[in-house]
């Protein structure tokens, strides 16, 4: 009975260690806003009730939180194989961008489809090279899908402004998708406004849930990235699984843009996205150990995204801040969580 | 003629492959002793970003040098705090200040610097660090071939414990690791920023990350490191000079350091030139 009970020391010492650097981290941003001549409590009461006081904040925050819960599940099926994928921002351009083109040439609801498939599949073939390289060749996926974001900004920016243009546009944007194949959002009462993007994203947290911890490609995965020299031993293909996870991983990203395409923005244009695929690892990193975690860890940051605003419009405080309170969290989480085992402790 | 615009191109080549090479060695130096560092790029943002706040409200070179460096070695303390005190996963933490530095950057230049400025921007004299750049990579290598604590960054960075039995301190080397990282960092976000004379938001714009796909492609050696750095500098300025007049689109040219990078890892990987030590305690 006594080995269940958890010692002080236990509970103590994670909370010694978090509590300095969550002072810093709180202290940096009060300083912030201080700096910028408002007072903490005021931006923190306007980023509440713009992301959550009216029906049309709330539905304002749920269509920030779509794309950031998708590219978040992304960044998480990857995590959970031990893989980093830095790279579904640039799966998720490359996703919108199909999307965006399948668009144009299909209609009604096997259009819709059509786009859903063409935006994973060009996300799926934009994460395989990092997967593979892992796999076969031990490359860092980390260097790799920097690298192929990168190529995929670039790739996308072209494409949208030469030979994929909308000719009656001034700026680089493809030609917007045909009508029957996007995806308003609904009403939920009288006010509310949800997404389909949004519903599929819950839809997708329960199906990897079950798939990661009801499946044995799911254990498979996990036991890969818990430790891949023991599933190799245990008989899983670890590499397999590394092609795999990487494989959904861009697949889900591809969706995410393919979904924003379809369900809000219509078209493809350069600097399609404000940084979806690098928040939603926020997002993920966020999420804990089980899918479940997404929810909040999405909803938190599609509040700040959408507070960011208001506080920009209202406050002055600059949009950055977001990205300073998301690097924060980070860092204060990854003090309990992200740690590595020293063996000569 | 001919001569003319040769020379031109060389300049050119310098002109933009020196943040590269001061970057580079600054990832060197934080790989080398075991500390993975996508964070390049942050470092070099916010230093641009202070060197120039410095200047528009000091107006001197010298400060605004200081600030860059400060910056940038700041962020690399935090960086070896968060990997090393606290053990952070190296690529999280790198995340998390490439995060706030994008953030941070943005807020301080919103709140900092006036964008009807146009007054005087006397920026450290960009000759002087086109020098360092040009120098650094001869200079790295024989330190860390040649002197002890440059061995002692090597050992730290091929096997950590080893270099414990052997009576170095693996943090400490990876302090003054990090804290070199910061100063070329420093160095080179301070020269974006003085080539291009003010500063905007993201205005590295990948190019920490070009930094480290160089790095990896001159397989984590000084010299080879700075050589990839002239390429991509010498390929940006074929694109500059021959802007308009051939048609290939400019992001082909941008995205060819990023793809050999890709190519490199796949290739060199399976013999594997990276520090073998690279993310041990």
């Amino acid at each position: 009975m006594m080995a269940l009970a958890p010692r002080l020391q236990d509970v103590a010492k994670p909370l010694l260690r978090v509590a300095p650097v969550a002072a810093v981290a709180v202290g940096l941003i009060v300083g912030a806003f201080l700096f910028a001549n408002v007072s903490p409590a005021v931006a923190l009461s306007t980023l509440a009730t713009s992301a959550f006081g009216t029906p049309q904040g709330f539905s304002k925050t749920l269509e920030e939180t779509a794309p950031l819960l998708i590219a978040g599940i992304a960044v998480f099926v990857a995590l959970k194989a031990g893989l980093f994928n830095i790279g579904v921002e640039g799966q998720l351009l490359v996703g919108a961008f199909a999307a965006a083109l399948a668009g144009q040439h299909f209609r009604g609801s096997v259009g819709v489809l059509a786009c859903l498939l063409a935006g994973m599949a060009a996300g799926l073939i934009w994460a395989l090279p990092a997967g593979l390289i892992k796999a076969l060749r031990n490359g860092h996926e980390v260097i790799t899908t920097i690298m192929l974001n990168n190529i995929a900004v670039l790739t996308t920016q072209y494409l949208a402004g030469g030979p994929f243009k909308d000719p009656t546009s001034q700026s680089p944007r493809t030609v917007p998708i045909d009508a029957s194949v996007a995806m308003p959002s609904f009403h939920v009462g009288s006010q509310l406004m949800v997404s389909p993007a949004l519903v599929i994203g819950l839809a997708l947290v329960v199906g990897i849930s079950v798939w990661l911890f009801r499946t044995v490609a799911g254990y498979e995965l996990r036991a890969t990235g818990a430790n891949p020299t023991a599933a190799k031993f245990a008989g899983v293909n670890a590499k397999t699984m590394i092609v795999y996870s990487m494989g959904a991983s861009g697949a889900i990203g591809g969706l995410a843009g393919a979904l924003q395409v379809l369900a809000f923005k219509g078209q493809f244009y350069d600097g399609f996205s404000p940084g979806y695929g690098f928040t939603g690892l926020g997002v993920a990193l966020l999420a804990g150990n089980s899918p479940l975690g997404l929810l909040p860890s999405a909803l938190l940051f599609g509040a700040l995204a959408k507070g960011a605003t208001s506080m920009q419009s209202l406050l002055g405080v600059p949009k950055g801040i977001t990205y300073v309170v998301m690097g924060l969290l980070i860092v204060t989480y990854a003090v309990v969580r992200y740690r590595k085992a020293v063996a000569h402790d | 003629m001919i001569s003319d615009a040769l020379s031109n191109l060389v300049f050119q080549t310098v002109i933009l492959a020196s943040p590269l090479i001061l970057a580079a060695l600054g990832g060197y130096f934080s790989e080398r002793s075991g500390v993975v560092n996508i964070a390049l790029e942050g470092k070099m943002l916010m230093a641009a970003c202070l060197s120039t706040v410095v200047v528009i409200h000091t107006q001197s070179p010298w400060l605004s040098l200081a600030a860059g460096i400060l910056a940038a070695t700041v962020f690399s303390g935090v960086h070896w705090m968060m990997t090393q005190v606290y053990r952070i996963d190296a690529v999280v933490s790198g995340m998390a200040i490439n995060a706030i530095s994008l953030g941070g950057s943005n807020f301080v230049n919103s709140k900092m610097i006036d964008p009807r400025y146009s007054g005087p921007m006397p920026y450290f004299w960009a000759g002087a660090l086109w020098a360092i750049a040009m120098a650094a990579p001869a200079l790295v290598w024989a330190y860390s071939r040649w002197t002890r604590s440059g061995l002692r960054l090597m050992a730290v960075g091929s096997d950590p414990d080893k270099a414990r039995t052997m009576g170095v301190n693996p943090l400490w080397v990876r302090c003054l690791a990090l804290a070199g990282t910061g100063l070329l960092c420093g160095l080179s976000g301070t020269l974006i920023a003085s080539n291009a004379g003010s500063f905007q938001d993201n205005m590295t714009a990948g190019r920490g990350y070009i930094a480290l796909a160089a790095l990896i492609l001159g397989g984590w050696r000084p010299v080879p490191t700075a050589l990839a750095c002239l390429a991509f500098g010498l390929f940006q300025a074929i694109e500059l000079s021959l802007q308009g007049t051939v048609r290939i689109p400019s992001q082909a040219w941008n995205s060819l350091p990023y793809l050999v990078a890709i190519l490199a890892i796949a290739g060199f990987s399976a013999k594997n030139r990276a520090p073998a030590g690279t993310g041990k305690l």
